[in-house]
């Protein structure tokens, strides 16, 4: 192995992979930083760029550009709560209210410190441990993905602010019924689709999240519109507040490991992990900067992790490393078990790069920031505008549908109704996001049991996943019935505090 | 049909198209050749259009090649295909086997025959794998447990109930005489996560395109028992066919290219000819390496008679499988 990594230093020092791994991350940090653009775009923009390469370079390079646009991704959902991929909706619980609050550079700089930490960490963990976690990808089976998914909706739920649990219910089930609009997945069979062909492969989730984060945002801030101009001293903070080095630390590390081995996982990925790192650390801490790193760091990581399903097994978890695997085999790699033999240069190569990259990234976005930062000045009349617009423009060019306009718009009204009547939408994004997932594991699980309920108790992660979906129910309702501890609510500012 | 458009939207939308893809690729010239992909970037039927796209480039047997990938499902850009002819009077639609499934088993009103078979020009076979330390080391021994009680053997594949891998399956028990639909079939979200779950144990037997996992059939994790292509294929020369062991079945999950309907005779010719061309370099071949693809090679009105045959197979079939209706 030490051979390898050794061999893999000397790929990715070479001066001409330097240079092709800073492209990469320049294109996809900035591609990523557009609402409504993610990974997957900023991949298929640059595919034609990656033709003409040496396999190891392209690999490098692409690879870069998904990281990048990873890194990028929370701008936009800290600026104007426009999350474009599922993994930054989790970033903008705390980050948006940051920006609006006048702290927009310092959301942006934690952001970016956290991405910088889960990405390194997660680099190394790729090093170290690629080959032997391709056996922790193989281990999870339909049951235990079924519960880990029931897991994410129900933390959400459960810890979510005082008199707010059952609406959260409500809502996480709105959104895993706009999850099951569109082809069944196990027949094709159309279902809620009103013979529109345009339903037809579902809702798609950039259109949902931009209607109901955004726009509803937008709506609900133009309808109200008596809450004054956003602070003038926004551009001021540009850097971490003092004390915010020292709480995030603890935070980047505990939740950089969890979003590696979640990302590890192929299907769950990146925005399991970003929430589940958001719920669990606000059980622990109100700090807003925690807030922002917690997701930050596990949705870099996950992005790491995701490589080594990818690279080891040659098994694509997502719809964004799909692509990188069409990219890898027109470039001549074969991933895949065999990719360590034959190809150690490439496979190393890109991992040492990593580390590279995620220099050249957090060199890219420092600068930035104070010139994002001012973004969040432009004065209301003229912002919501262009939020509007970009949101409008971001699910228009995904798809090339008017129909998903005035169904975003629909979307976005029903939102703004929930919104008014105290539902938090944040479940209802998610439920949505996990919707498909859960289904079909779901269904798997009781095809498999045969209606016993024996296939809980078959294997011991099942049953520990399990066991842990119940503790999130009873844990908050046994802190609540314990005398002496009902005083200790009276923050009410954070989604943990029970 | 449902989905009527409207002109200004067709219009809107084919500027931005044309400034999106198309712009960085070079001004259109006569016989630019303009890819339409029904799915997302990624997969193998996307797979294919672009190595065609960049074969015929590098070999400039095309003025300009695009790309464009029509999202909201396969479905809806198939409508879109055959109901916008001017639009995409120089475009090839890229298509594969679920075209004709979803048309025989009446999920979606068109088919084949609503369009122009240009040429089939990939085939990937389906194979059937089990865990390496799986006691039956033939697929006979795989039968036998079937016929003898079909519900032991949990069967997983890489597509829906009634659609590829489960039919390459219901064919391949069919020539053996065992009840397919006695059979437990589950399905995957594609070829990948279906042979994690044979790693992992939570089936027995996997039915899957041998591109999709092509690095594991190779690496010894895993044992292929038989393949459905005609004759050995050279990347698992190991593996016997299922006519070499006594079952004769063959079926390619094929993918292939195809004009609008009513395109003009001379566009058909041109198409033809210049496929035929690629068909015939060292770079194709290089690029079905590549991807551990099968060559298919069949064009026009070839193409046209493969696609009938293999509707008449499919209906057989689902019919028996209860999915047509």
């Amino acid at each position: 192995m030490w051979e390898g990594i050794a061999a893999g230093l000397a790929t990715a020092i070479d001066p001409a992979n330097l240079a092709w791994v800073a492209l990469g991350c320049l294109a996809g940090t900035l591609i990523g930083m557009l609402p409504g653009l993610g990974p997957i775009t900023a991949i298929a923009l640059m595919i034609p760029v990656s033709y003409s390469m040496e396999p190891a370079a392209g690999l490098i390079m692409m690879a870069g550009v998904y990281y990048g646009a990873v890194f990028g991704g929370s701008t936009s959902s800290i600026l104007i709560n426009a999350p474009g991929v599922a993994s930054t909706v989790a970033t903008s619980f705390d980050g948006y209210p940051m920006a609006r609050a006048g702290q927009a550079g310092r959301a942006l700089a934690l952001a970016a410190y956290a991405s910088f930490s889960g990405g390194v960490l997660g680099a190394l963990a790729l090093l170290l441990f690629a080959g032997v976690l391709a056996a922790w990808a193989t281990a999870f089976q339909s049951p235990d993905y079924t519960l880990v998914l029931i897991l994410a909706l129900s933390s959400v739920a459960a810890f979510a602010e005082r008199g707010l649990v059952a609406k959260s219910c409500v809502a996480a089930l709105l959104g895993l019924m706009l999850g099951t609009v569109g082809a069944d997945p196990e027949s094709g069979v159309p279902r809620f689709t009103f013979g529109r062909l345009d339903l037809m492969d579902g809702i798609a989730f950039i259109l949902v999240a931009m209607a109901t984060f955004a726009l509803a945002d937008a709506f609900h801030l133009l309808t109200r519109g008596d809450e004054g101009e956003p602070r003038t001293d926004a551009g001021r903070h540009v850097r971490l507040a003092p004390g915010d080095a020292r709480a995030i630390v603890p935070t980047v590390g505990r939740n950089s490991v969890l979003g590696f081995l979640v990302g590890v996982l192929p299907g769950a990925g990146a925005t399991l992990a970003s929430f589940f790192a958001y719920t669990f650390e606000k059980r622990f801490t109100s700090n807003p900067a925690c807030g922002v790193a917690a997701p930050e760091s596990a949705n870099n990581a996950a992005c790491m992790g995701s490589f080594v399903p990818l690279l080891t097994l040659g098994i694509p978890g997502s719809g964004t490393t799909a692509v990188l695997l069409g990219v890898m085999l027109s470039l001549g790699i074969q991933p895949g078990p065999r990719l360590l033999a034959v190809d150690p240069g490439a496979f190393w190569g890109v991992i040492v790069s990593m580390f590279a990259g995620n220099l050249v990234l957090l060199a890219l976005n420092l600068p930035l920031i104070p010139w994002l930062s001012r973004l969040i000045r432009i004065s209301r009349p003229v912002l919501i505008p262009f939020v509007v617009a970009f949101s409008l423009v971001g699910v228009y060019l995904t798809t090339l549908n008017d129909f998903d306009l005035y169904l975003m718009l629909g979307l976005a009204a029903g939102a703004l109704v929930l919104r008014r009547a105290g539902f938090p939408l944040a479940p209802l994004l998610l439920g949505f996001i996990l919707s498909g997932m859960l289904e079909e594991n779901l269904r798997r699980t009781l095809y498999l049991a045969d209606g016993s309920w024996g296939t809980l108790a078959e294997r011991p992660l099942t049953v520990v996943l399990a066991v842990a979906c119940a503790l999130v129910w009873i844990a908050p309702l046994w802190r609540r019935l314990r005398p002496g501890h009902r005083a200790d609510a009276g923050s009410g500012q954070a989604p943990g505090e029970s | 049909m449902p989905n009527q458009r409207t002109t200004p939207s067709a219009a809107a939308r084919m500027a931005l198209v044309g400034i999106l893809i198309c712009g960085a690729l070079g001004a259109a010239a006569d016989d630019r050749v303009h890819f339409v992909i029904p799915v997302a970037p990624g997969g193998g039927v996307d797979g294919t259009g672009r190595a065609v796209g960049r074969t015929l480039d590098t070999l400039g047997l095309a003025g300009a090649v695009s790309f464009e990938n029509v999202g909201g499902g396969a479905d809806r850009a198939l409508g879109l295909f055959v109901e916008n002819e001017a639009r995409f009077r120089d475009a090839l639609l890229v298509h594969s086997t679920p075209l004709v499934i979803r048309n025989v088993q009446g999920l979606f009103p068109l088919g084949f025959r609503n369009l122009t078979p240009i040429a089939g020009l990939v085939a990937d076979y389906g194979i059937f794998v089990v865990r390496e330390d799986d006691p039956a080391a033939h697929w006979e021994a795989v039968l036998r447990r079937l016929s003898e009680d079909p519900a032991s053997v949990i069967v997983g594949g890489g597509s829906a109930r009634g659609s590829l891998d489960h039919i390459v399956l219901a064919l391949a028990l069919g020539a053996a005489e065992v009840d397919a639909r006695r059979v437990r079939y589950l399905p995957y979200d594609g070829g990948g996560k279906a042979m994690l779950a044979l790693l992992g144990g939570e089936i027995d037997l996997l039915s899957t395109g041998l591109g999709e996992t092509l690095s594991f059939a190779r690496s010894g994790q895993v044992r292929v028992l038989a393949v459905t292509a005609p004759a050995r294929v050279g990347a698992i020369g190991h593996v016997p066919t299922l006519a070499e062991l006594g079952y004769p079945v063959s079926f390619a999950n094929w993918r292939g290219v195809f004009a609008p309907p009513g395109a003009p005779q001379e566009t058909r010719v041109s198409h033809i000819r210049r496929l035929r061309e690629m068909t015939l370099s060292e770079e194709w071949q290089a690029a079905l390496d590549r991807h551990g693809w099968q060559p298919l090679h069949v064009f026009g009105p070839d193409f046209e008679k493969y696609l009938e045959r293999q509707e008449a197979v499919l209906r057989v079939t689902l019919s028996e499988l209860g999915f047509s209706r």
